[in-house]
């Protein structure tokens, strides 16, 4: 192992002994869990839920969380080489010593990683194969929301936020195990815990190439599965002395969450729904969390999360309480997700001071019809007006994030993204007198369950291609700008496995043994061995892309309870089609 | 103001940082140990620390040199008990002194550093150090050895990097199937080249027979500085 290490790029991604990093002793506890987290260390350790879920399993007496992420393509061939099984980062003990291993589940393009770790730990990769001394495989995290795909290769899915619900999860298999009960009782008796999915309980009906809608096989599984939400965030578990990876990690800062949860009910954003309520945590936690962070880790920078920053009560107030409070340890704080509004740009400006690089927000779309279309209230005066704003601060640049393969878009909402970047460059010109630097994100639509766009088709790839290339040619005139895009093919697959269903497990596991792994790194991403996937099984990828669902047509998802009604996304999907005047979108 | 200059080692457990990973140790070493930090001046102030030479990844050291500046006076004893908290395991703080406001930059001072790399034979395999003994000669009889350097721009520029390699020797063998070679090299503005780079030219000078089945494992013994600061 230590031999391995100088053969592979950024060795310190394997080493473990961060500061703050928990050590404790294996035989002294009652229950051992594995964090596994699919991607790279440096993206795994840029993730709060992780951070968060170590800080709420080790300041248990009796249980330990350690790491595992997913190993660079050229560690794994190492290990391989060298029979060298998937290790958690603390003890570096192979995972098969522990009693769980759950996997963080962020996103749909992670999960051929999720199979390979579990192949590189020497775990048996079907749940229904697994053996009695096999640790338990969960799975945790927004794509928990419709896991069918994946649902053939994990014991159990934890549903919601899992803080506060992992050491009830816990205590409660240090008993089971105690008892000395099988597996599958283990996993019966689990299941009578709300939040909790076991996906052996509900069998497939097979229609005829449609979708493939669930049976309930064990009685006293509940029908729809509901999700753990935590009630106060000013009494729960937050990390106060996060890891500090030796790595410079994807975030390397501080973070304490704002609040959870977003009123905006933007229509595609699966985030603002699975996430309700909005609970905030108040502004003399959030000093005190940012101060003892700041203290422990030593970070020079302190970044306030959640999906909507501007939406926080009282911002401006913590932002003076945080400089107080900050102001001699010299730390930058950051706000992301600002809205594009003058309130927040003075807010931005304040946080700024002295440096103003560049602002960030996120458009979506670029005309008033499809905005209102998608719930993104924000007209073209007010555009301006907040860039007027930012001008006058002395901001030089920004950053723009735009979708395209929206509902209802057409060429001319796309042309409209090239035009509005142009009038602001005009505009920027004229009042700054100097040059813009515009940077201009284009992602491509992906329809996602638990949101009104869930029976929306996803945009044919073609035009999907076609559309990109209108864009490259309007901004290819356009200096100043720079304009990035998302692979169109990765995006059709996020949108396959975002409302897939169980057929496709076997489909992840021949990508896998064809040797798709990283597949959202464009590095690493080949279509063409998904294609050989979908075509061996002959499974038609297209039908989970395009698909446009009937509000009677059952979906993969229809037991995972959101904690939305479908009534309200019905309501929500009609509301997107009618050309009713805008509403503003903060009704709680 | 202070000024503040300390010696530390660094174990095997540590080895696998980089450059940047160790200024980024130190610089959250030194906020979290509560000590009055000096700023930059300007829009955005950052700490006033620098690391004598940078060590390269998989390589542990004996003796490293820092320096970091603190706004007000700050004793090397309370500097050593303070930050010694701080510091993960692997890394100890073996010294501290404190040096005139108007010395020069720690870096601008290093002159050439010493390697140890010791040559570990795999489990079953056998050293044999006749075979080294002569590459080295070749080696080192070279006039030239010429390093491919990457510039900005995609352009390569290349180096003669021998006349860098002051003194190359492999000590006599103290215990069996274990070779080291102590490498002094240029450091510092002037120019230097990497243990990793001779070590591996040294390997070409092999013939293939004697390519055997062991790996290196290097550490930094010394840094000498300007006027044998």
């Amino acid at each position: 192992m230590k031999h391995l290490l100088k053969q592979v790029q950024k060795p310190a991604r394997y080493m473990g002994n961060e500061w703050n990093s928990c050590r404790k002793n294996h035989a002294e506890m009652a229950v051992r869990m594995v964090l596994a987290f699919p991607d790279l260390y440096e993206v795994g350790m840029s993730n709060q839920g992780l951070k968060i879920l170590y800080e709420s399993v080790n300041s248990l007496p009796n249980a330990l969380m350690e790491r595992a992420f997913a190993p660079g393509t050229d560690m794994e061939k190492l290990m391989r080489e060298h029979d060298l099984p998937l290790f958690a980062l603390e003890s570096h003990k192979p995972l098969l010593e522990f009693d769980l291993v759950g996997f963080s589940l962020q996103y749909e393009l992670s999960y051929t990683n999720v199979i390979n770790m579990l192949n590189l730990a020497g775990i048996t990769l079907l749940s229904s194969e697994r053996s009695e001394s096999e640790p338990l495989i969960i799975g945790g995290g927004p794509c928990v929301f419709n896991p069918e795909p994946l649902a053939p290769f994990f014991d159990l899915f934890v549903l919601g936020e899992s803080e506060e619900f992992l050491p009830e999860l816990l205590t409660g298999l240090i008993e089971l195990k105690n008892q000395n009960l099988e597996r599958s009782e283990i996993l019966t008796r689990l299941s009578r815990l709300e939040g909790i999915y076991v996906p052996a309980f509900y069998q497939t009906l097979d229609n005829e190439g449609q979708l493939c809608p669930l049976k309930k096989i064990d009685p006293g599984s509940p029908d729809l599965i509901a999700k753990r939400t935590v009630t106060d965030l000013n009494s729960t578990i937050y990390p106060i002395a996060p890891i500090v990876p030796y790595l410079q990690a994807i975030h390397d800062r501080a973070v304490v969450e704002l609040f959870r949860g977003c009123s905006r009910g933007c229509r595609f954003c699966q985030a603002g729904y699975i996430f309700r309520p909005v609970r905030y945590r108040g502004r003399e936690q959030v000093v005190k969390t940012a101060k003892e962070q700041i203290a422990a880790t030593g970070y020079e920078e302190l970044s306030l999360s959640s999906l909507s920053s501007s939406d926080y009560p009282g911002l401006d107030n913590l932002i003076d309480d945080l400089d107080q409070a900050l102001v001699k340890e010299k730390v930058k704080c950051s706000l992301p997700s600002l809205r594009l509004d003058s309130y927040s740009i003075k807010l931005a400006d304040r946080l700024h001071r002295g440096r103003r690089s560049s602002l960030t927000f996120a458009p979506e779309a670029a005309t008033e019809r499809l905005r209102r279309v998608i719930k993104k209230n924000i007209t073209e005066a007010g555009i301006f007006s907040a860039l007027g704003d930012a001008v006058d601060a002395g901001w030089q640049g920004f950053k723009l994030y735009f979708m395209i393969g929206l509902p209802t878009e057409e060429e001319a909402d796309v042309q409209a993204i090239i035009d509005l970047c142009q009038k602001i460059r005009q505009y920027f010109r004229k009042k700054a007198k100097s040059k813009i630097n515009l940077s201009v994100s284009v992602s491509t639509f992906v329809p996602k369950a638990h949101t009104p766009f869930q029976w929306e088709p996803q945009l044919a790839l073609q035009q999907v291609i076609e559309r990109q290339e209108l864009l490259q040619k309007g901004f290819k005139k356009m200096p100043g700008v720079e304009l990035s895009w998302h692979d169109p093919e990765a995006s059709f697959l996020e949108a396959v496995f975002a409302r897939g269903d169980r057929k496709l497990a076997p489909v992840l596991e021949r990508a896998w043994q064809l040797g798709c792994r990283f597949d959202g790194w464009s590095e690493n991403f080949t279509f063409i061995k998904w294609q050989q996937a979908f075509r061996e099984l002959n499974i038609d990828a297209g039908r989970y892309a395009y698909r446009h669902f009937r509000y009677d047509d059952i979906l993969p998802w229809d037991h995972i309870d959101c904690g939305v009604a479908k009534e309200v996304f019905v309501r929500e999907h009609q509301k997107a089609f009618s050309n009713d005047a805008p509403e503003e979108g903060v009704a709680q | 103001m202070t000024r503040m200059r300390f010696k530390f080692a660094l174990r095997d457990s540590l080895k696998h940082l980089s450059h940047l990973d160790m200024m980024r140790l130190f610089q959250r070493s030194f906020r979290r140990s509560g000590l009055p930090l000096a700023y930059s001046e300007g829009y955005n102030p950052h700490l006033r620390f620098n690391l004598a030479v940078p060590l390269p990844v998989n390589v542990t050291a004996s003796e490293e040199y820092g320096e970091v500046f603190f706004s007000e006076p700050v004793t090397p004893e309370w500097f050593i008990a303070v930050l010694k908290k701080q510091l993960p395991d692997g890394l100890d703080l073996t010294g501290a002194y404190t040096v005139e406001n108007d010395a020069s930059l720690l870096p601008s001072l290093v002159r050439a550093v010493l390697y140890r790399a010791k040559l570990i034979a795999s489990l079953g395999f056998k050293v044999i150090p006749g075979s080294y003994h002569t590459a080295l000669e070749s080696l080192m009889s070279r006039e030239e050895i010429v390093a491919l350097r990457a510039r900005k721009k995609n352009k390569n520029a290349y180096v003669n990097v021998r006349p860098y390699i002051i003194e190359a020797f492999f000590k006599d063998q103290e215990c069996n199937n274990q070779l080291e070679l102590n490498l002094m090299l240029q450091a510092g503005s002037q120019g230097g080249v990497s243990p990793f780079f001779v070590i591996e030219q040294l390997e070409k000078e092999l013939d293939d027979n004697s390519l055997q089945k062991a790996y290196w494992d290097l550490s930094r013994e010394k840094i000498f500085f300007k006027n044998g600061q």
